[in-house]
């Protein structure tokens, strides 16, 4: 079961379409197990949250072993620097673990038009998507309409695709009833 | 070798040092180096001591050395070998035996491939678990969590809109010690036949790919879940099978056998199990070969201009 945490409201028929996106990416049941604060001290001296931090100090909600816990901010999330820099974060999340974590604060505005709404729409499923098949053992896809691509990828912005190519999907799948039985 | 030590065991993933535990195998004493799977610690595995060189066991990348690594993968690359016959196999060697640099030689070599066409399942297989062993090892290197270690990567193999790196001279990736890279394909090895007969020639890379490594579809997690399910039989087994291959002399088959829980009562089909032929004789001639290494050749390379060459195959080879 996927259980989503909003950490600061989400419009309801935002996250009906999350949980109906994230139902058909996965095949797994998803629910909304509340609203939660984001921890007291989580916001570092840059104004953006820590997102290794934040998923080890977010709320714990009632779960079951192989539950997948999600949580939704709109704080800005940053990453410890790479040997290359800080790379652009949209999301992060537990390889192979329980806990991912997503920020809208990176997403086209949510606007006001349907047209524009539903991009948002998409593009927050999209990234709940990619975040969550991580904690399924995905890594990074080359496929640009995969949900698994790096989430910078060029061309996102127009398009969100919220879906995993055959392969990811496959190897999700494969890891979604291993974990059933 | 000491406890705690970290260390990379070829196509499987980081492992911790546990100790050295003396046992006994069929009446004889034997020293193995037991460690303990860094992603799922339920897993471990005993090898036999006088086996750690030939199993290709090597200490984790420094720092330093992966920053080489992330240089390496942000630079350019523009010489994809084209033949995918000689790719794979090239780059099963390199997951095996190229050390760090090899492995990220992989997921560079394929995302390049990638970016011109898609490749083929099997290769996008190798290319997943290539990715997977990078981020694991750099994740262990460099003291952060895997799915930042993958962003690490992305970032340098596809850096986001307008982002430029200040980049050093990448480190030269090992030449691998086995065969002459071929750089042309010849006529009859073209590529896109199909994949039927992958990994049925027996060479180094069938040898050590058949036997020690997991069939390639089987990342180190799928392993992990099985470890899990069985551990004390998961490490008996790898002892017993480790020191049956001792006698035989087969140190790239005994590699085989931490991964392959179901060897264990039956070492000998497990050995057949890859292949019909199983690499068995080939394993060992293969690592050693010193002929080979002279006709080693860096390889002119620039052999064919990458656009151009895909594009003629599909439209000529594709069934
Ligand atoms: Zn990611
Ligand atoms: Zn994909």
């Amino acid at each position: 079961m996927i259980r989503i945490v909003t950490l600061e409201r989400l419009d309801p028929t935002d996250l009906a379409f999350l949980t109906g996106t994230l139902y058909r990416a996965f095949g797994v049941g998803t629910e909304h197990a509340g609203d939660r604060h984001l921890p007291a001290d989580a916001e570092g001296k840059d104004g953006r949250v820590d997102a290794i931090r934040l998923l080890k100090d977010a709320p714990p909600v009632r779960s079951l072993p192989d539950d997948k816990v999600l949580y939704i901010t709109s704080a800005p999330l940053s990453l410890p620097k790479g040997p290359l820099g800080e790379p652009p974060c949209w999301g992060f999340a537990e390889f192979g673990g329980e806990r991912a974590v997503i920020s809208t604060s990176r997403l086209p505005a949510r606007g006001v038009t349907e047209a524009s709404i539903e991009t948002w729409r998409k593009r927050l499923a999209r990234e709940a998507i990619h975040a969550l098949g991580h904690t399924w053992d995905l890594h990074h896809c080359y496929d640009a309409r995969c949900a698994m691509h790096p989430s910078w990828s060029q061309g996102l912005a127009e398009r969100p695709e919220m879906e995993l190519c055959t392969f990811c999907r496959e190897k999700s799948e494969r890891k979604i009833r291993l974990a059933k039985t | 070798m000491k406890p705690g030590d970290r260390v990379v065991y070829p196509n499987q993933g980081v492992y911790r040092v546990v100790g050295v535990v003396e046992m006994d195998i069929g009446g004889k004493r034997q020293s193995f180096v037991r460690m303990q799977s860094e992603e799922n610690p339920a897993a471990t595995v005993s090898v036999p001591r006088e086996k750690v060189p030939a199993i290709g066991l090597r200490r984790v990348a420094t720092g330093e050395q992966m920053e080489g690594v992330f240089h390496y993968l942000a630079a350019q690359f523009d010489d994809p070998e084209l033949d995918w016959k000689v790719r794979h196999r090239d780059n099963a060697d390199r997951l095996i035996a190229g050390g760090v640099l090899g492995v990220a030689e992989v997921v560079k070599g394929l995302h390049s491939l990638s970016r011109i066409r898609p490749l083929p399942t099997k290769e996008r297989e190798q290319y997943d678990n290539a990715r997977h062993l990078l981020v694991h090892e750099i994740a262990v290197s460099l003291g952060v969590p895997a799915v930042l270690a993958e962003d690490y990567v992305d970032y340098a193999l596809m850096p986001p809109a307008g982002v430029k790196f200040d980049l050093k001279p990448p480190p030269t990736p090992v030449l691998l010690p086995s065969r002459p890279k071929k750089r042309r394909p010849v006529a009859e090895d073209e590529d896109d036949l199909g994949l039927s007969d992958l990994g049925i020639d027996i060479d180094l890379a069938g040898a050590l790919e058949g036997a020690a490594a997991l069939p390639e579809g089987d990342l180190p997690a799928a392993e992990g879940e099985e470890g899990e399910a069985a551990t004390p039989g998961a490490e008996a087994p790898a002892a017993e099978a480790g020191g049956d291959e001792a006698d035989e002399g087969e140190g790239d088959d005994a590699a085989a056998r931490p991964a392959k829980a179901a060897a264990k009562t039956q070492p000998k089909a497990a050995k057949a199990a890859p292949k019909e032929k199983a690499p068995a004789k080939a394993a060992k001639p293969a690592a050693k070969k010193p002929e080979k290494k002279a006709e080693k050749k860096p390889a002119p390379k620039k052999a064919t201009k990458p656009a151009a060459k895909p594009a003629a195959k599909r439209g000529g080879k594709k069934k």
